[in-house]
């Protein structure tokens, strides 16, 4: 009984995890109020969705970046910052392709304010976007710490980041389907 | 079907007497656990800390109570919302800061007259931002909200006036957005809406005035040219109680005074303060009031 | 007799940058209260303007427009800048003195919680010097809060604000949270945890589950003022009502974000002044669970008027009926422990039965606007506005005078003094029930909330005079807490370790704590270490 009482409460449970699967899990309430908005003002937007988006090319980009959640697990089980170097390449080439798809819908004058479904679509992948930025900021942190430490940097640290890529990553997922499948299929 | 206030008003005596007996139940049992247990009456506390039983006795307690008013509730609900026993239609618009009402097609301002023991749907519109139409005396409050249509039924039995009030902050005005419902039999309501869709029959200088002025960029009075949409509909504003949403009367000095200032009775409303020659103010003053 | 008071024995020396540098959770708990307090008066002194104003029909104190910048910035601090940083601040002293923790999980991120937070409420404020404050009601429903009607700067304010706290608060939420699952002394288990621990973990996931709502409405609101866009534009095919959803998601949860911790303190508070266990602990705790999930089900409770279809406007009743239970189990359970208990009436203890008292007002007036006929009737009118700070004047409020008066020996060495303990409690007492009670009434008869003024014919003038008399003496009480304060600090009675003869881990090390927290832990083998150790004869089972 008292070496029961004695042995310490705190669970196997790192607590820089614990809090960034919380951090997630806020995250998440916050991209789903922005996906609900989405899905509740479709059917104004779904005829301006139709005609202009570019489900191929997205297609595309999308791949590389779920590739990228293969990547940064590697990168993660081996501690190897060319596989970090990789998920960055990646996550670097998605977001040149959301720039694009950007680039393209503005030249045939659609932007955030042109009507609702540019307001809905900019707002939702724009967040999903800066999210990335965010995540290639802290992979290359990573990679920088790592490359210029001797003793490495701890396993908290590589978890803690790959798991806030893989989230950006599954962001996406639900976007994709949102926005680009939801609005063909 | 019951007229709505009515049903409410039941419904909110047996709820509030629930509530009474629950309130002095429980206020009474922590009044006496302090006047009984005081520190100076006990000399040992004693240390149990739980009763299962009792436990699952309390949480059983107030769901069936709230089950009873849950039932109770259904029963009212039929009362209110949208009518499906309508016999009269009017369109309630919500503008910043009065009110228009439309009996198909034809337009009045900030004064609903309605027939007694005749259920009515209010269908319920904004243009601008949101608003909330509640008569209390009526029944309940459904809000106007741009780009949708809401259906509030009413329904009374006592001819009278019932006094409301805009109940959504809708900006500067809100508070100066008032309501009145004039409730009377059918025949006077018939000679009421009959009279408010004939143009109106007042001339004279202070037609004049209006017409000749910017009167008429905002304001509709039929039968002339001023056509104006922005503000209430004056054909018969002279035939109302009230002004400018139940701020001043609608008696002819009152009307002058608020021409001559609209600012100083409802600041920040968008009727600007036009300009006039003192005989000008007395003429359109006079105008406005004998438009009934 | 020192001027100095003790609490500034402290690690980093009493410099300003010192306070500026601190990740120690005890001054920054000490940096939130302070911010709590200091807004709380902000919004105290705004709520006595509007009082003032509306004494008497058709009064020209202030203007529409600065009357609808009062109410939105009195509604705004209150809810999110004021007593949410009182809260956290005592949640961030306590906790890891109560479940026997030398800080926080995350220090450093502590600090940066809480400079996010004062950072977002002195951006909503500076709005009064930039231009206007926001002006569009706490809540800012569009269209109203839309540029075409809102042209000024405030709303943009709000938003920045808003945004910038928030953030804050949900990264000391993850902090509280994760502290209180992962550092927690040998033997304190989950089934142990005082309850105003339990009560700070509950709210921590309301925080992380409501927060970031309010940011994804702000930014699609942002989106709409500064990009041109046209989410809640009806002219555009928008939804003015998508923003009440998502507002009022976020909301709802945040009036129990605002609840749940006063009673936690009043849970600790009963219990050590019946000199009894709390009753049916784990009915109390689990219906602060209960409470937790259902306050994510109840939002649509606020928009009963908007023209919900008829199975919405059910499961919203059903769901904000259900709440009820849970909140009735806790009264249920507080008065329990008393019964049997030796009550000693010190002021602590006269908050917490005040705060159940009142609390009780607040409870029944809630589950009228869960009636939806009765909710047609009294929403958006001062019965609600009488009902909400019934909640959160008579419930929090008090809740935290009681906390206040408890824990102040602990963080201070010094004791409050009982006498004007007293005057505050009973002028407290007076003042909100002259306050908020007439509200009740008069918004049945008709008064809608947000009125800048209202004419005589109403014939509301005489109870509204008496509510501005009450809100006054409410001033007074409040006057009078400061005074207590002010002459503890500077002479009050030494406290000791425990001057209530308390149960929990925080009145095993001294007063104040030392940076470390704690030079020895009792064991702890049950819900009550400091009564086990001070019995040993009588220990409470495991």
């Amino acid at each position: 009984m008292i070496a029961r009482e004695a042995r310490p409460a705190a669970p196997a449970l790192d607590r820089t995890i614990l809090g960034m699967f919380l951090f997630i899990a806020s995250e998440a309430i916050f991209f789903l109020s922005v996906v609900v908005a989405y899905l509740a003002s479709r059917e104004p937007g779904l005829a301006d969705a139709r005609a202009n988006l570019d489900l191929g090319r997205t297609a595309i980009f999308s791949v590389a970046l779920f590739s990228s959640s293969a990547t940064v697990a590697v990168a993660n089980a081996r501690r190897d910052v060319r596989w970090l170097g990789a998920t960055m390449l990646l996550g670097a080439i998605f977001l040149v392709g959301q720039g694009s798809e950007y680039a393209r819908l503005a030249t045939i004058g659609i932007g955030p304010s042109s009507a609702l479904f540019g307001t809905t679509f900019f707002t939702l992948t724009g967040l999903h976007g800066a999210h990335v930025l965010v995540g290639l900021i802290a992979l290359a942190a990573l990679a920088a710490a790592t490359t210029r430490r001797t003793r490495g940097v701890g396993p908290i640290t590589w978890e803690a980041v790959s798991l806030y890529w893989h989230f950006v990553d599954a962001v996406w997922v639900v976007v994709f389907s949102v926005v680009y499948l939801g609005t063909f299929l | 079907m019951r007229p709505p206030a009515e049903a409410i008003g039941t419904l909110a005596l047996i709820v509030g007497a629930i509530a009474v007996a629950i309130f002095i139940g429980v206020e009474g049992a922590l009044v006496y656990a302090v006047w009984r247990y005081r520190a100076s009456r006990v000399a040992m506390p004693a240390r149990f800390d739980r009763n299962t039983r009792l436990e699952l006795a309390w949480t059983a307690a107030p769901a069936l109570t709230l089950a009873v008013v849950f039932v109770l509730m259904l029963g009212t609900l039929r009362d209110i919302g949208a009518a499906t026993d309508a016999q009269l239609r009017i369109r309630a618009t919500g503008h910043q800061w009065w009110w228009e009402f439309d009996y198909s097609g034809i337009v009045t301002a900030n004064e609903m007259h309605i027939p007694i023991d005749t259920a009515i749907d209010i269908e319920l519109a904004s243009v601008d931002v949101n608003h909330s139409f509640w008569v209390p005396e009526l029944g309940g409050k459904t809000d106007m909200i741009p780009g949708q249509i809401n259906h509030l039924r009413l329904l009374t039995r006592r001819p009278g006036v019932y006094l409301g009030q805009c109940a959504e902050f809708c900006g500067v005005e809100h508070a100066w957005m008032r309501i009145r419902v004039v409730a009377e039999t059918k025949e006077d309501f018939d000679r009421w809406l009959a009279t408010q869709g004939s143009p109106a029959t007042a001339s004279g200088d202070g037609a004049r005035v209006f017409q000749s002025n910017t009167c008429v960029n905002c304001h509709a009075i039929r039968g002339t040219s001023a056509r104006g949409e922005a503000g209430p509909d004056l054909t018969h504003v002279g035939g109302r109680a009230t002004i400018a949403a139940g701020v001043l009367p609608s008696d002819a000095a009152s009307i002058r005074a608020w021409l001559v200032d609209p600012q100083r009775y409802k600041p920040g409303a968008f009727m600007p303060r036009v300009p006039l020659s003192d005989a000008d103010l007395d003429a359109l003053a006079s105008y406005l009031g004998s438009l009934r | 007799m020192s001027a100095v008071p003790l609490w500034v024995a402290r690690p980093a020396g009493a410099s300003a940058a010192g306070w500026l540098r601190t990740v120690d959770h005890k001054e920054i708990g000490v940096l939130y209260i302070g911010m709590g307090v200091a807004l709380f008066a902000l919004g105290g002194i705004e709520s006595l303007v509007m009082r003032a104003q509306l004494a008497t029909p058709n009064a020209r104190l202030v203007d529409p427009e600065l009357y609808d910048q009062l109410f939105t910035v009195h509604g705004v601090t209150m809810m999110l800048l004021a007593v949410v940083p009182l809260l956290v601040g005592f949640a961030n002293y306590l906790v890891p003195l109560m479940i026997g923790a030398p800080d926080v999980a995350y220090p450093r991120l502590n600090a940066l919680s809480f400079w996010l937070s004062l950072v977002g409420a002195i951006v909503v404020y500076f709005s009064w010097i930039a231009g206007g404050a926001p002006d569009a009601g706490w809540f800012s429903y569009p269209p109203l809060a839309e540029r075409a009607f809102a042209p000024g700067p405030g709303v943009d304010y709000y938003i920045l604000g808003l945004a910038v706290n928030g953030a804050g608060t949900i990264i000391g939420a993850i902090n509280l949270a994760v502290t209180i699952l992962l550092m927690r002394a040998p033997g304190l288990r989950i089934s142990r945890l005082p309850l105003f621990v339990w009560m700070t973990l509950v709210t921590s996931f309301l925080i992380l589950g409501a927060y970031p709502a309010l940011s994804g409405g702000l930014v699609m609101l942002f989106v709409d003022r500064q990009l041109g866009g046209h989410f809640f534009d009806p002219t555009a095919g928008g939804q003015p009502l998508l923003w009440q959803h998502v507002f009022w998601f976020f909301g709802h949860p945040e009036v129990y974000i605002l609840v749940l911790p006063a009673m936690g303190m009043v849970s600790e508070v009963i219990p050590v002044f019946s000199g009894k266990p709390i009753f049916g602990y784990r009915f109390v705790a689990a219906s602060s669970v209960a409470i937790g999930f259902l306050s994510f089900s109840v939002w649509a409770h606020h928009m009963f008027a908007v023209g919900l279809n008829e199975f919405e406007t059910l499961l919203f009743s059903v769901t904000s009926m259900l709440i009820a239970i849970p909140t009735g189990v806790k009264i249920f359970n507080w008065t329990a422990t008393m019964i049997g208990g030796r009550i000693r009436l010190l002021t602590p203890m006269l908050f917490a039965i005040g705060f159940i008292a009142m609390f009780v007002i607040g409870g029944l007036t809630g589950v009228s606007l869960a009636v939806v006929p009765l909710d047609l009737q009294t929403t958006d009118t001062y019965y609600v506005v009488g009902h909400l700070h019934y909640v959160l004047f008579g419930g929090t409020m008090l809740g935290v005078f009681a906390g206040a008066y408890y824990w102040f020996p602990k963080m201070t060495g010094r004791l409050l003094s009982e006498r004007l303990g007293r005057w505050h409690f009973w002028t407290a007492f007076v003042g909100l029930n002259l306050t908020f009670l007439p509200m009740h009434w008069l918004g049945v008869q008709g008064m809608a909330r947000r009125m800048w003024t209202y004419a005589a014919d109403t014939g509301w003038g005489p109870w509204n005079f008496v509510e501005t008399a009450g809100a006054f003496v409410l001033a007074v009480s409040m006057a009078i807490f400061a005074l207590n304060v002010v002459r503890s600090l500077r002479g009050g009675a030494i406290a000791g370790d425990d001057p209530w003869d308390a149960f929990t881990l925080e009145w095993t090390t001294t007063s104040p704590p030392p940076p470390e927290n704690f030079r020895t832990l009792p064991a702890v083998t049950s819900r009550r270490p400091l009564w086990d150790r001070k019995h040993p004869e009588m220990r409470d089972a495991s």
